[in-house]
């Protein structure tokens, strides 16, 4: 799996599922922070993870600030944002994670090696700043409007991923 | 004639979803059915007479393409249209389900007129050739 690769297809496809089934403007940043900084105006984070498994085996992350969810998921029901309860809420953010994890094989993976996990939440209380610091691996950061948001991928053949092999 | 459609996907808020567009859709919808995964989805076609099943790939218990499997065995669940709706987009992976005797392949994330183009191309026309599909439906949220 080959870094530069994976990288570019995970921007396209994270820009392809906010914009498509989110409606969410999204600007790709060139910040080169980690994710401290890059969320450190917004401290209470959600988020989703998902496994995979093939060639190289890891898992994809999405980290969004918790006061987006309600209406990303309002967006993504076509809702009113009164009506949408927590199951709703964590359920959708698993659905973009694992929109967006298919999407990235999709785009290069023509020969389906790749297979994906279930996706499972991540709750407020696991994404404090010190947890944080503990996800590794590669990270697409992105502005939707008003807010952060982070696509990122931990690859456990780190050497094979960083070599392109 | 009302159609009963099956939609299968270990998502609620994906089957929610796939539900309004169908809705939406103009078609002649009879019961909308939902199952989070093959085991329940194959229950529920025990129960219920169903005219078009749209699953998921990756889901928990038994998967779509376990599921379409499964129905190709069954006397009578072999001839019910089962599309994928599904973010595994790969060729191999379509290639496979179409093998197994998949009628379409829906990838995620999609548009509306994605899954009302593949309902017309499978329930737009009946025996007659006359067409279920109300172009002016007014009720779209789509």
């Amino acid at each position: 799996m080959d870094r530069e690769t994976m990288m570019k297809a995970m921007r396209e496809a994270t820009s392809n599922v906010l914009e498509t089934m989110f409606f969410q403007p999204v600007q790709i940043s060139d910040a080169n922070c980690s994710l401290q900084d890059w969320f450190s105006e917004k401290r209470s984070l959600v988020g989703a993870t998902l496994s995979f498994n093939g060639p190289s085996a890891g898992s994809f992350y999405l980290l969004l600030p918790a006061a987006m969810v309600t209406g990303i998921t309002a967006n993504f029901l076509g809702i009113d944002e009164e009506k949408i309860n927590e199951e709703q809420k964590k359920d959708t953010i698993k659905e973009a994670l694992n929109m967006i994890g298919g999407h990235i094989f999709s785009l290069f993976d023509t020969k389906g090696a790749f297979k994906l996990g279930i996706p499972e939440f991540i709750e407020e209380t696991d994404l404090t700043e010190d947890k944080l610091g503990d996800l590794k691996g590669d990270t697409t950061l992105i502005e939707t409007g008003e807010n952060r948001l982070a696509v990122g991928i931990q690859v456990m053949c780190v050497e094979s991923w960083r070599n392109g092999k | 004639m009302a159609f009963n459609v099956l939609i299968v996907d270990d998502s609620s808020s994906m089957r929610a979803i796939v539900r309004k567009i169908i809705k939406a859709s103009g078609f002649n919808i009879g019961e909308l059915l939902e199952a989070a995964d093959g085991k329940e989805a194959l229950k529920a076609l025990t129960d219920e007479w169903v005219d078009l099943v749209l699953t998921d790939i990756n889901m928990p218990n038994m998967n779509g393409l376990e599921l379409i499997s499964e129905m190709k065995k069954d006397e009578v669940l072999k001839s019910i249209p089962v599309v994928m709706v599904t973010t595994e987009g790969s060729e191999k992976r379509i290639q496979e389900s179409m093998e197994l005797g998949a009628s379409g392949y829906i990838k995620k994330p999609f548009l509306p007129e994605d899954i009302k183009r593949t309902l017309n191309a499978i329930m737009g026309e009946d025996e007659d050739g006359q067409r279920d599909h109300d172009e002016g439906d007014e009720g779209s949220d789509f």
